[in-house]
């Protein structure tokens, strides 16, 4: 049996997918990303060669593509595709019938339209600036001193939402303390930051061309108040995904590993 | 592919404005004009005893100071050359040119003039308009300005010789760098090219910073070179891509493009060849300085000409060179907050993808673009996305 990886070097996940000739996944692994890309993406391997009998390192692997920002670091990986590709076959694979994606990951947000093959028919992504993204989340749910998860739960229990007109991290969060200061409800403030990241998510859709369904990949993926949020103001449905929409891009690179690898025999 | 003999000198004059050469020929008396546009012709101040210096800010850093005099909403380009004049990176220019092409450049020039920027005790700034059509009205006008803000300010204050003779001078000199320039940038017409769109791209640049007359014999040596440079025995890159839109002065945003898996075979950008390193064709009916400038209103292809005739010739022209250098893609860039690239680039992305049928990635970019790797990750989708209409095209042949 050949088995083929995809390890995804995410800015705060490194991800790794191991899936069998037949394209089942066999081992899969999310990890914190260390600061140096090799040595995260070094854990991730390991890990996840672990979950496999007969595999005894990276090494062993079939074909190996690196995937997210540092998919050039990706020890043993034959090449490296980038991580907009790989999202969307990673979703070809997973909902055939998904032709859009919303991709939030720790430090940007796209909007990938997908071909029928799986390939990418167009793609948007916002610039520097890491607005609207997991770090932005993260800087959010510390200023409510809570979990992801807990903040998430609190947008969803909102009756009103109040909005969130800054975009950027760090005045965000000056604006949400000032709020909690004037005895705003936190839940609305949450609900007025999942909106204000919708929002965000709505213009890099609307520039990849999204039109009925939607799926979520990345970390924030499994925020479900963004979630709700999206579907409010993109007005479509947000189809969920059978295997974990943070496996995405290491599912997606696994799978080009797989074509790639059967050919290059 | 083996390095380029010269490439390593050429890299070395990049990396500041008052470079080597720049140096040298001031030793020799000779007096170095700052130009910030494509608009004022090369030539003008070439003529004997002086020489251009098209400005740019090596290795920029922050911006803050050029971002106090001119704010943050315009473009970084400006910012950052203010930012190196404050920083006293231009204090070996005798004058600098500067025409109303573009308000943000003017405010740039203007701090740089106000401010005391440069103190050489001769030293002066110039404005003049230039056309944003392209008729005989426009030319007329042109061709006055030029005259009235470029010529005679240089006889009157340094008593430079601006005769016809001179000109002719300062053009021959220019076609030959052009010649050089075109013979060597047709390398990257080949299938598998003998020179990479970086090392074009230096080559490229050095001709609008240096004196042009101390770049021949290395630009000469470098021609000879490629006509026996073997290319690599397979290609390293995944697609072949023109690069069009507002001015790259950094040689480091087409690597880092290449790295990403395009090789750049067309460069229609400012501070590119195409055009601009062609050759001024002079004949001897007219006055030289009116066929000067007719050329550069011919050349011109930066979206500050706003009537219809330059609009779809620049359309044209971009669809000319694609098919010319066999690009398989076009990527439309520009520097954040450039108003004319800015509807340029928002039309065109629709317009050669729906009407001319190219592939088009569409970016506004940072002044320093090289390490974001945002951008690195857009090419390169870009380029899979090209590989894969390449392997259906073939797919769809072998049918």
């Amino acid at each position: 049996m050949k088995y083929y990886g995809g390890c995804d070097s995410g800015s705060t996940y490194t991800k790794c997918v191991i899936i069998d000739e037949q394209g089942n996944i066999v081992a899969s692994v999310i990890r914190k990303s260390r600061i140096n890309p090799v040595l995260s993406a070094q854990d991730a391997l390991d890990e996840a060669v672990g979950q496999v009998n007969n595999l005894a390192s990276a090494k062993d692997l079939a074909y190996l593509v690196g995937t997210g920002y540092g998919r050039n670091k990706v020890p043993f990986a034959q090449e490296n595709i980038s991580e907009i590709s790989c999202h969307a076959m990673g979703v070809h694979v997973t909902e055939p019938d998904v032709k859009a994606i919303i991709d939030i990951g720790g430090q940007d947000v796209k909007g990938i339209a997908v071909d029928t093959d799986g390939t990418v028919l167009n793609f948007a992504m916002n610039d520097k600036c890491a607005a609207g993204t997991g770090r932005f989340f993260e800087s959010m749910a510390r200023a409510f001193e809570m979990s992801l998860d807990e903040f998430s739960e609190l947008s969803m229990t909102a009756k009103n939402t109040i909005p969130i007109t800054a975009q950027c991290a760090v005045f965000a969060e000056s604006e949400v303390i000032s709020l909690v200061g004037e005895g705003k409800p936190m839940e609305e403030i949450a609900a007025g930051i999942q909106l204000s990241v919708a929002k965000r998510c709505f213009v890099m859709a609307k520039k990849a061309g999204v039109t009925d369904t939607v799926t979520l990949t990345g970390g924030c993926a499994k925020n479900l108040g963004l979630k709700k949020a999206i579907e409010k103001v993109l007005k479509v449905k947000v189809v969920d995904l059978k295997v974990d929409p943070q496996l995405m891009g290491a599912l997606g690179a696994a799978e080009y590993a797989r074509i790639k690898g059967s050919v290059s025999k | 592919m083996k390095d380029l003999k010269h490439l390593y000198y050429f890299e070395k004059l990049l990396e500041d404005a008052n470079n080597e050469l720049v140096r040298e020929a001031q030793k020799e008396g000779k007096l170095a004009l700052g130009s910030v546009c494509f608009q004022i012709p090369e030539p003008l101040l070439n003529l004997p005893g002086c020489f251009s210096v098209r400005l740019r800010a090596p290795r920029t850093g922050s911006i803050e100071m050029g971002t106090y005099y001119m704010s943050s909403m315009l473009c970084e380009g400006c910012r950052a050359i203010l930012e190196r004049a404050i920083e006293g990176g231009y204090q070996f220019l005798d004058a600098i040119l500067a025409p109303d092409a573009c308000a943000q450049m003017n405010r740039c020039v203007e701090n740089i003039e106000r401010q005391n920027l440069c103190t050489k005790e001769k030293f002066f700034v110039e404005y003049a308009d230039v056309p944003m059509k392209s008729d005989d009205t426009a030319l007329r006008h042109y061709v006055k300005q030029m005259k009235e803000h470029l010529l005679q300010p240089l006889k009157n204050v340094y008593g430079i010789d601006i005769s016809d003779d001179a000109l002719r001078k300062a053009v021959e000199e220019q076609n030959e760098i052009s010649r050089l320039i075109t013979e060597i940038g047709d390398y990257r017409k080949l299938d598998n090219p003998t020179i990479t769109g970086y090392e074009f791209a230096v080559l490229c640049l050095a001709t609008f910073v240096c004196p042009k007359d101390k770049l021949v014999e290395k630009l000469r040596e470098t021609r000879e070179e490629l006509k026996t440079r073997l290319p690599d025995e397979r290609a390293t890159y995944g697609a072949r891509v023109a690069v069009v839109g507002s001015e790259i002065d950094d040689p480091y945003l087409i690597q880092m493009i290449e790295e990403a898996g395009a090789l750049v075979v067309a460069d229609r950008f400012c501070f590119g060849s195409l055009p601009g390193r062609q050759e001024i064709v002079l004949n001897d009916e007219e006055d030289v300085l009116t066929q000067i400038c007719r050329t550069y209103i011919q050349w011109g292809k930066c979206p500050r000409f706003m009537d219809t005739v330059k609009i779809i010739e620049r359309q044209e022209y971009v669809d000319q060179i694609a098919k010319e250098y066999k690009a398989q893609g076009l990527i439309y860039q520009q520097i954040k907050f450039c108003d004319y690239w800015g509807y340029e680039r928002a039309s065109a992305f629709h317009i050669m993808r729906e009407e001319y049928g190219y592939p088009v990635l569409s970016i506004d970019r940072p002044y320093v673009a090289k390490s974001s790797g945002q951008l690195r990750t857009r090419v390169q989708a870009f380029v899979e996305s090209l590989q894969v209409k390449q392997l259906e095209k073939q797919k769809k042949g072998e049918a």
